[in-house]
């Protein structure tokens, strides 16, 4: 009960705060003026694909960050106290924050990508063959966000300052984002999104666990 | 007749790393009291209301709420708690009426039972005209009174305050006690830490003094005062550019006097003697003397000079 109510309450939050305004509008907007500042670079590339690039590229970093310095500044300025002196679970607090932020960044490429497909559809750019690789490369962005995700929220729990939490997250993001593509480097002729799709979900499993073990264990 | 035990601490200890923040503490408070915890920065009170309110879970020792082990009922006493913290915020991005409706629900609130309480708390606390305000506007005094209204939400039995009145200004102080004192007419127990002697003694019936992480005397103000004896001291100030009486040294039953300026004599007693008499004879000498009394007094010991004997001068 507590989750659900801690979720609308996050979404709530993102919503007030302008950070879903900046996140919805902002990606496909990232990704136009990408094909408009380099038309020459990106020519025939379609919209649709280039968005998947950039929603790869960048998707993880925005989720480390988002998250670990919310709960960095939350966990400072004591905001859950108040809340765990209600029948609220620790672990409550992490999932909720974990799926509001999750779900934010997947309507924000679901947004860019749909922009994207119906600006090809009307420009005649839109290629069988590229739609294949921007499924295939949406798969892998959005598995890896997830993974990210979890390790935004160990960051969080672990580090006290925001700064710190931040220029980590800068880091461990975009790297972190590849990690999940690295298996097919060695082994040629696996299943990309599987792999993606298996990878994301047990990696975001045991981070998630690790994470709620942590946040138990730490005194407000 | 006895009133019921509602908190009750045995043994407890805590510790932070090397710290000791709480040495062996043991007090029970009864239903329905105003108990003012007070001790100077770092002696453990937040410590004792964190272990109380439920987020401090490692500790040795035992804590009860009526009768019942806090670490093994754990959900039932969420209930039964409300809790100010002292420096705990909310999301700015909320208002008032956002932070309630959270809070409430989280508390387990259905809807309706929730809005008639948001009307009673806005009511109480005077908050109706910044219902719809944004957190992040609100003033100080706004902002203490938003944390009480969250703890009172679920209409607790306890409620547990941490210094409620430290950076308000005298009159949103004066507006604070003045909710308080009605929140323990309708039977709710409170326990309040403070470090400001004055809040404390105008509020509360049982006090609590912790230092180090001890508790060193615990009583309603009136035993802590007649706990600290000061000997017998009479203090007399007459009108201005008037004598003061100077046959009192003469009289059997004084031991000294101090005249801290022209107007004011401090008389001390000798320790032997029958106060009521000496009292009546000091008047009629004083009235012999023909001096113009503005004030006569038979000086008590302060809360403040039990506090001092207890932490040793430790004040914020």
């Amino acid at each position: 009960m507590s989750l659900i109510l801690l979720f609308l309450d996050e979404l709530k939050g993102f919503a007030k705060s302008k950070v879903m305004i900046v996140l919805w509008f902002g990606l496909p907007i990232l990704s136009f003026l990408i094909q408009f500042i380099n038309p020459a670079e990106l020519e025939g590339m379609p919209i649709s694909f280039l968005v998947s690039l950039v929603v790869s590229s960048i998707g993880g970093t925005l989720s480390v960050i988002m998250l670990s310095t919310s709960i960095v500044n939350e966990k400072n300025r004591h905001v859950y106290e108040l809340f765990l002196v209600r029948p609220v679970r620790r672990s409550s607090i992490l999932i909720a924050k974990y799926l509001a932020v999750y779900l934010c960044l997947v309507i924000a490429i679901s947004i860019s990508l749909t922009v994207g497909l119906i600006f090809d559809a009307f420009t005649g750019d839109l290629i069988e063959n590229y739609l294949d690789i921007t499924f295939e490369s949406l798969i892998t962005g959005v598995s890896s966000m997830s993974i990210t995700c979890s390790i935004g929220i160990f960051i969080g729990v672990l580090i006290s300052s925001v700064p710190v939490a931040a220029i980590l997250s800068v880091y461990l993001g975009s790297q972190l984002s590849s990690i999940i593509i690295l298996p097919t480097f060695f082994i040629p002729d696996l299943n990309t999104e599987l792999l993606a799709l298996t990878l994301g979900i047990s990696l975001t499993i045991i981070m998630m666990g690790m994470n709620i073990l942590l946040f138990n264990r730490k005194q407000f | 007749m006895e009133k019921e035990i509602c908190i009750e601490f045995r043994n407890v200890s805590k510790s932070y790393k090397e710290l000791l923040a709480l040495d062996n503490i043991s007090f029970s408070i009864q239903k329905g009291d105003i108990f003012g915890y007070i001790g100077p920065n770092g002696a453990g009170k937040t410590t004792t209301i964190k272990i109380l309110v439920g987020l401090i879970k490692n500790y040795q020792g035992k804590v009860y709420i009526y009768g019942k082990d806090i670490a093994k009922n754990n959900q039932d006493m969420h209930k039964l708690i409300g809790y100010h913290p002292q420096e705990a915020n909310f999301q700015e991005w909320r208002t008032v009426d956002h932070a309630f409706k959270t809070f409430g629900r989280l508390s387990e609130l259905d809807s309706k039972r929730l809005e008639s309480r948001i009307q009673d708390i806005l009511k109480l606390t005077n908050l109706s005209d910044v219902r719809y305000k944004k957190i992040a506007y609100l003033s100080g005094g706004m902002f203490q009174k938003l944390r009480l209204g969250q703890a009172l939400l679920h209409e607790p039995e306890i409620l547990v305050l941490d210094e409620p009145l430290s950076g308000l200004d005298p009159s949103s102080r004066f507006q604070f006690k003045e909710i308080i004192k009605k929140l323990a007419k309708s039977g709710i127990t409170i326990l309040f830490s403070s470090h400001i002697l004055s809040d404390v003694q105008d509020i509360a019936n049982q006090i609590g003094i912790l230092n180090k992480g001890k508790i060193m005397k615990i009583g309603s103000p009136e035993e802590l005062q007649s706990s600290f004896h000061i000997g017998n001291i009479i203090e007399i100030i007459v009108a201005k550019n008037t004598p003061l009486c100077e046959d009192l040294a003469e009289l059997s039953e004084v031991e000294f006097i101090k005249k801290p300026d022209e107007f004011k004599q401090v008389i001390h007693l000798k320790s032997d003697i029958n106060l009521d008499l000496s009292i009546s004879k000091i008047l009629n000498r004083v009235m012999e003397c023909n001096c113009k009394i503005r004030h006569f007094n038979l000086v008590k010991p302060s809360l403040e000079d039990v506090y001092l004997k207890y932490v040793g001068g430790e004040t914020n």
